[in-house]
């Protein structure tokens, strides 16, 4: 925990520089070669899924201080370093408003024939939904200003009155959060079909996000460990990790059987149309697997005590989970086209650049501050966790 | 010392420490289950014990499974097979609406699996009071010191070869404690013969209310389908501008699938020719209507001789009598039409084929009232 060896190994900086310079020549093909549509539904899809882990990383950093949880405070950095995705998103997203015209169909005045969009006029238009983006990322950026910065500024100072301030504003958080994962899901992803309806869909997302979170912190932090880096945590901080995976794949197909299974009962058009997109033809299997490696598999592979204390299983259910989250936005955003399941040389080229460009950023954000909040003045009682 | 079984003998430790140190080399020696009583969780302590790893989460699990597929097997027999009922135009087999259902009945299996098993199997429930609460070493566990008690669980145990080894290893002092006296009235035999009681009182009042209601019509139960508010026929109602609750065909139009019956009289009915052939079908269909519709009056066998009879003095024709049976299949068919006497008009209940089945299947009542010795089966 004192020692910190090799943060930044060049070698692998480099490494992952090519990566990310291959990737955005593949970018700049695709966008030639298969159009504007594909590269900006790949670009969504990017985008939301590095912004759910460092809203999820960032969520979980503020539940503790919410509760007051002690045993997290030890590996309170990982998710602290994931966070600091919400800071690159940035760019991202203002990047993404380009993509308004093409994947928005409201934004377009022949929208407005339609009654149901005309009616969400007042939400959907798009100066109101640059405001909101931009306030969105302000928001998280404050947050993190106030939530992780501090905290590595304790590192130094050792002062405790973060930890008081941290407390105070982790509520507030809370109730930031909730509204703005719900604009996301709503802004980004449901009005990519103005016509539909879902109150649950926020919700939906926030499972989404909170478990593609805590997936990435529980990677980071074996990989870490695999590494020789924070050998303080026990297995039983991790079965603690463990649990909360089980508890949140449980609570996603909660939310999404529940909202499926409302929509299929009461079958109205401007409902089921969302749904019957995305079970024809070859989206079918797709749902069929995400609610085999969103759920059941993970489920049943957590059950046992033990699958939450092994690292080596932990670490793989974890991947697993990731990948499921990434493959649950997949199957939201990309019917949209209208074009089926795709898989070629875009979202290859695009996997490479922000899969290397986020592992870039966050070997960065681990430059600065320890392993492990050294000056926290509750660590000790966090390293003293046991079940 | 009385002469009541000994439940444990137990050493009184002054450190966790002292504690751990001592259980590996008592486990060695002594073959009997052990068991640690500490004022605060000691990490580590269940596998120097060497205690195995709870039962409860697998019986959790199988009873979970066992749960949602007793749900889905009674959900898919319910409305699949007993009671198939098409509602709002979904298959009768949707998994989507058995789901909230087998999630329900998974987590009560699991739940009440995971409380009994706790209490019954783990905490021995009918035992009221562990013996160790009576002992004069449990004050001691509460305030600052560390107790190891080697259990008998009903076999014989060497007291002074442990009291020994006890000691030996770093007890401060041994206590031996025993089994409770045998209870007075609270025992766990009394607790449980109590529930029997009770199981049995409520067993026994559902049978009573249950044959009360039944002999002794007083109290009508489950009436709910009677009491709703409905229009019966005939009666009046305020909501039409007429005043009369039923309402009449739209005029100048004629029910889908049916043809009007324009005959006025019996003996014009006469040449009426059976549009359905005698086959099984048709002869099963006849007796199903006739069963429903006229064995009430008319008799099972149709010779008119029912409980009805006695009780309203009504005199229901015999309907293999010579004279009936000589009837033409069409005159028979009028009667199911207009009706006769007291007898009223079955035009609403009976199709046009179920009608013509009817008279078919009379025709078998006849022949099996009169049967000819070559009608017997051989």
């Amino acid at each position: 925990m004192n020692k910190q060896p090799g943060v930044r190994g060049m070698g692998a900086d480099r490494k992952l520089i090519v990566l990310a310079g291959a990737g955005l020549v593949g970018i700049v093909v695709s966008w030639i070669v298969s159009g504007g549509e594909r590269f900006w539904a790949n670009w969504i899809l990017w985008f939301l899924f590095l912004l759910t882990i460092g809203l999820g990383s960032l969520f979980i950093v503020a539940l503790e201080h919410v509760v007051g949880a002690r045993w997290s405070i030890p590996l309170r950095r990982v998710p602290e370093r994931l966070s600091s995705l919400v800071l690159i998103v940035a760019p991202i997203a203002l990047l993404a408003l380009l993509s308004l015209d093409s994947l928005y169909s409201w934004t377009s005045p022949e929208a407005l024939a339609n009654p149901i969009i005309a009616g969400k006029r007042p939400w959907l238009n798009v100066p109101f939904f640059i405001a909101r983006v931009i306030a969105c990322l302000l928001l998280w950026g404050l947050a993190w200003w106030i939530l992780v910065r501090g905290s590595i500024k304790q590192d130094k100072t050792r002062d405790a009155r973060f930890n008081l301030r941290a407390r105070r504003f982790a509520p507030l958080f809370m109730i930031i959060f909730g509204i703005t994962i719900t604009i996301v899901a709503f802004d980004w992803i449901s009005s990519m079909e103005p016509e539909w309806y879902s109150d649950i869909f926020g919700v939906y997302i926030f499972a989404g996000t909170f478990l593609a979170g805590l997936a990435a912190t529980t990677l980071a932090l074996l990989y870490l460990q695999s590494r020789g880096r924070l050998k303080d945590i026990t297995r039983d901080h991790m079965y603690n990790l463990g649990g909360f995976l089980f508890a949140f794949t449980v609570f996603w197909s909660y939310i999404g059987f529940a909202q499926y299974m409302l929509m299929w009962y009461a079958n109205i058009p401007e409902e089921v149309f969302w749904y019957q997109e995305r079970i024809e033809g070859a989206w079918g299997p797709i749902l069929l697997g995400l609610a085999v490696f969103h759920f059941l598999v993970p489920f049943f592979l957590l059950i046992p005590r033990d699958a939450k204390r092994d690292p080596r299983f932990l670490f793989w259910t974890a991947a697993i989970m990731l990948f499921s989250h990434w493959l649950d936005l997949y199957w939201m955003i990309f019917p949209v086209l209208d074009l089926g399941p795709l898989f070629g040389l875009p979202e290859i080229s695009f996997s490479i650049l922000f899969v290397s460009a986020a592992l870039l950023w966050i070997r960065f954000s681990m430059t600065r501050g320890a392993d492990m909040p050294a000056g926290d003045p509750l660590l000790s009682e966090g390293l003293e966790f046991r079940l | 010392m009385s002469d009541r079984k000994i439940f444990s003998v137990v050493g009184i430790f002054d450190s966790a420490q002292h504690l751990m140190n001592a259980i590996p080399d008592i486990r060695k020696r002594v073959n009997a289950p052990l068991e640690a009583y500490t004022p605060y969780p000691v990490e580590g302590l269940d596998k120097l014990l060497g205690h195995r790893k709870s039962p409860v989460g697998g019986m959790v699990l199988v009873m979970g499974i066992i749960g949602a597929l007793s749900a889905l097997g009674f959900e898919l027999w319910t409305s699949g097979r007993d009671y198939p009922q098409v509602t709002a135009g979904k298959p009768l087999f949707s998994w989507e609406a058995f789901v909230p259902i087998m999630f329900e009945v998974t987590v009560l299996f699991a739940a009440f699996t995971a409380g009994l098993g706790m209490l019954l199997l783990l905490n021995r429930l009918p035992m009221f009071r562990h013996p160790m609460l009576r002992s004069s070493s449990l004050p001691l566990v509460t305030r600052d010191r560390f107790a190891l008690a080697v259990e008998a669980r009903g076999a014989e145990i060497d007291v002074e070869k442990i009291t020994r080894l006890l000691q030996e290893f770093g007890a401060k002092s041994v206590e031996v404690v025993e089994e409770p006296a045998p209870a007075g009235v609270a025992s766990p035999k009394f607790f449980l013969r109590t529930l029997t009681a009770i199981g049995i009182v409520c067993i026994l009042a559902g049978f009573i209310t249950y044959w009360t209601m039944k002999l002794f019509p007083i109290v009508k139960p489950m009436v709910h389908m009677l009491d709703q508010p409905r229009l019966n026929p005939q009666s009046p109602s305020r909501y039409f501008s007429d005043g009369s609750g039923m309402r009449m065909p739209v005029s100048g139009t004629v029910a889908r699938g049916s043809v009007p019956y324009t005959i006025r009289n019996q003996e014009l009915a006469g040449d009426l020719v059976n549009p359905l052939y005698r086959t099984e079908t048709v002869l099963r269909q006849g007796r199903q209507a006739y069963m429903n519709n006229c064995s009430v009056c008319h008799g099972v066998l149709g010779d008119g001789k029912t409980s009805l009879t006695k009780a309203y003095g009504a005199k229901p024709a015999n309907l293999v009598s010579q004279s009936i049976a000589g009837l033409p299949d069409g005159k028979l068919y009028h009667v199911i039409v207009a009706g006769k006497n007291a007898m009223a008009s079955y035009s609403a209940e009976l199709g046009e084929d179920e009608r013509w089945a009817t008279v078919h299947y009379l025709r078998v009542l006849q022949r099996a009232a009169n049967a000819r010795d070559e009608d017997i089966p051989k």
